[in-house]
């Protein structure tokens, strides 16, 4: 009975988030109908179109498998977007510092680069929270504006390409470039790493002592104390592995999307990718089904501002209302969750 | 020192105190939040809320003060929504306010568009012109910087001054550290936590869609999408270089402002140097801030932890 009723407030969020939708989709004007049709074929309506929400899902599902291994030990990241610039730093300098390497080799150099830049650029963080207690939230957030910050001196001096005026690096050598996976789209091989990733993560994390030990420090960290595992060396490895997944997420939006280096290569996935987390609580597969929805969500709402004149800043009033609403879940359909 | 060298300090001045009004007080708000048990990442929603009410009002009305009401409303608005989830839901309160973030950005542009649909042209409202002070504002360098300014410059100095007299000379300020730091405690002493974090939030709400109010009314006199961009953020470093202290997040903030208008100076004077050296200066500052001040135990201990009566 209190399985239904979970399931039964989740639907209640549904219903409430369609409702707010659809006012909204009234609110400009728009025919509902047609609104919701072109949100569809925006998503599912050609071939390319889905290719797409596969291309955003790619760092969303990276970073939020970050984000979640990290809040499982308790370790709260709002710096995954920080941690993809530094992995994207990475990438750039190792393929053009080693240029002359085979993809075979490459290829896993950069990912291991961006891992390890990222997860450096997490474990500080992660080392002043555990060793001082100073908020992880507070510093994650502000490495993300010197990472943001770094890649913009970056690309106007030593990475730049002095034979283009804007602030961006030339082209990786080839040999750094992961290949794409269907020919004309964008769809490229990131695509796998982040689901290899996601396995890799799952086996770590639900299948091995030290996943066993991380995932205890996040439910209690006190009792964890007193029965011998380290909360220290387990909230810097989560923070270390959470950073590295962000990094590599970075390495994949340049090496298999952009093939350079350019100021604002995430639109905010770092940020979506808490909510993603939180979304698909904080479990790898559930983190995938969330990342494409929301890559979908935002996909969808381009073909509804194309086709019937409804602004994308939709797409992220329904994230903001779905996440509030799930907040707030348990308060809003208490009499559901408690009765019998 | 020459008259050149005066005037050009002066010039920065002037400059810096207008790049930090708006985090004094969005910083201020987040302080007295902060202080009771609230981290609210969302100080970034409650400026944009404030920012675009205060433009849309006086758009409409003409009356900038009306607007300036509404830029208070707005960002109370979007305050209490997140009070509510933190204090009666009791939800992670740094996701709370990540999500307000992304719903109010898109709120606003959503809005904004539904308003004046796709313009090439903004569409602006007038802005609060600078009110001269007699005989302050002809004290040497201080004088033009702070007393010829707007009215949102007076009325964050005035904030200032009362949130330092609220914080460490009343009563009050002694009840809301105490929620902060130990609500049990608090509330076996008879306080009411809840009450005094509705409160503390509400505080956050008018300061916060206040400073959101000064970017729109105060400097540039017309609304955009993401018009904040990213100073609700740069208010909570505010807030950590100043450490909670009022007259800390006022000289951090000026820092800040500081090198804003120093790196848009450069900009304009063509210098070599990336801008985002300047801009990096903030958030590299705080981090050194972070690490000094290891061992003094600052935050309030309660920060980001509901209170529930029933619970040890």
């Amino acid at each position: 009975m209190k399985q239904f009723g979970k399931s039964l407030s989740f639907l209640g969020i549904a219903v409430l988030t369609l409702s707010i939708t659809i006012v909204l989709i009234l609110m400009v004007g728009s025919n509902v109908d047609q609104a919701f049709s072109s949100f569809l074929s925006g998503i599912f309506g050609s071939f390319y179109s889905v290719s797409e929400v596969l291309v955003k899902a790619t760092p969303l599902i990276l970073t939020g498998l970050g984000v979640a291994v990290g809040s499982r030990s308790g370790f709260i990241n709002i710096g995954a977007e920080g941690q993809l610039y530094m992995g994207a730093i990475a990438v750039t300098c190792i393929a053009f510092w080693l240029h002359d390497l085979p993809a075979m080799v490459m290829i896993p150099l950069v990912i291991l680069g961006g891992f390890v830049f990222g997860g450096v650029w997490s474990a500080v963080p992660g080392f002043l929270k555990v060793r001082f207690g100073i908020s992880e939230v507070i510093t994650t957030l502000m490495f993300n504006y010197i990472a943001i910050s770094i890649v913009g001196i970056l690309v106007r001096t030593s990475l730049k390409d002095p034979s283009n005026s804007l602030p961006m690096s030339a082209f990786l050598p080839d040999g750094a470039t992961l290949p794409t996976l269907m020919s004309s789209t964008r769809l490229h091989a990131g695509l796998l790493v982040a689901l290899i990733s996601v396995v890799l993560v799952w086996l770590l994390v639900w299948k091995t002592p030290t996943g066993y030990q991380m995932r205890a420090v996040g439910l209690n960290p006190r009792a964890c104390k007193c029965s011998g595992i380290s909360v220290y060396k387990n909230i810097i490895l989560s923070s270390l592995i959470s950073g590295g997944l962000a990094g590599i997420a970075g390495v994949c939006e340049v090496s298999g999307l952009h093939h350079k280096l350019l100021e604002g290569i995430s639109p905010g996935y770092g940020y979506i990718a808490i909510i993603v987390a939180l979304l698909g609580k904080n479990h790898p597969v559930g983190v995938v089904i969330s990342a494409l929805g929301i890559a979908a969500l935002q996909i969808g709402s381009l073909g509804m501002q194309r086709m019937a004149d409804v602004p994308t800043s939709i797409s992220s009033i329904i994230l903001g209302v779905v996440v509030l609403l799930i907040l707030a879940r348990k308060s809003i359909f208490r009499r559901l969750l408690t009765d019998e | 020192m020459d008259s050149g060298f005066i005037t050009l300090v002066t010039m920065y001045l002037i400059a810096s105190v207008r790049m930090a009004t708006p985090l004094i007080l969005a910083g201020l708000g987040e302080a007295v939040s902060e202080k009771a048990g609230i981290l609210n990442i969302g100080v970034e929603a409650i400026m944009l809320s404030g920012a675009f009410f205060s433009f849309i009002v006086s758009f409409f009305t003409g009356n900038l003060y009306l607007g300036l009401l509404a830029g208070i409303g707005g960002g109370i608005f979007v305050s209490m929504i997140h009070a509510v989830l933190s204090i009666h839901c009791k939800a992670n309160q740094t996701i709370a306010g990540l999500a307000l973030n992304f719903m109010v950005m898109g709120l606003t542009s959503f809005l904004f568009l539904i308003v004046f649909g796709q313009t090439t042209t903004l569409p602006s409202c007038s802005v609060f012109s600078a009110v001269k002070i007699p005989l302050l504002s002809h004290i040497p360098i201080i004088g033009p910087a702070l007393f010829n300014q707007n009215v949102f410059v007076y009325i964050a100095l005035i904030c200032i001054v009362l949130t330092a007299i609220f914080f460490y000379k009343t009563e009050w300020g002694v009840n809301l550290h105490a929620v902060g730091k130990h609500p049990q405690a608090a509330n076996s002493a008879g306080l009411n936590v809840f009450a005094i974090r509705y409160f503390a939030c509400f505080v956050n709400g008018i300061l916060g869609g206040l400073g959101g109010a000064s970017i729109t009314l105060g400097q540039l006199g017309f609304f955009m999408e993401n018009v904040t961009s990213g100073r609700g953020y740069i208010a909570l470093v505010a807030v950590i270089l100043g450490r909670r202290n009022p007259v800390g997040i006022f000289a951090a903030a000026m820092v800040i402002g500081f090198s804003q208008a120093l790196q848009y100076n450069l900009q304009t004077l063509g210098f070599a140097i990336p801008t985002q050296v300047f801009s990096m200066f903030p958030y590299v500052v705080a981090v050194i801030v972070l690490f000094l001040s290891i061992g003094k135990s600052i935050d309030p201990s309660a920060l980001g932890v509901p209170f529930e009566r029933n619970k040890r």
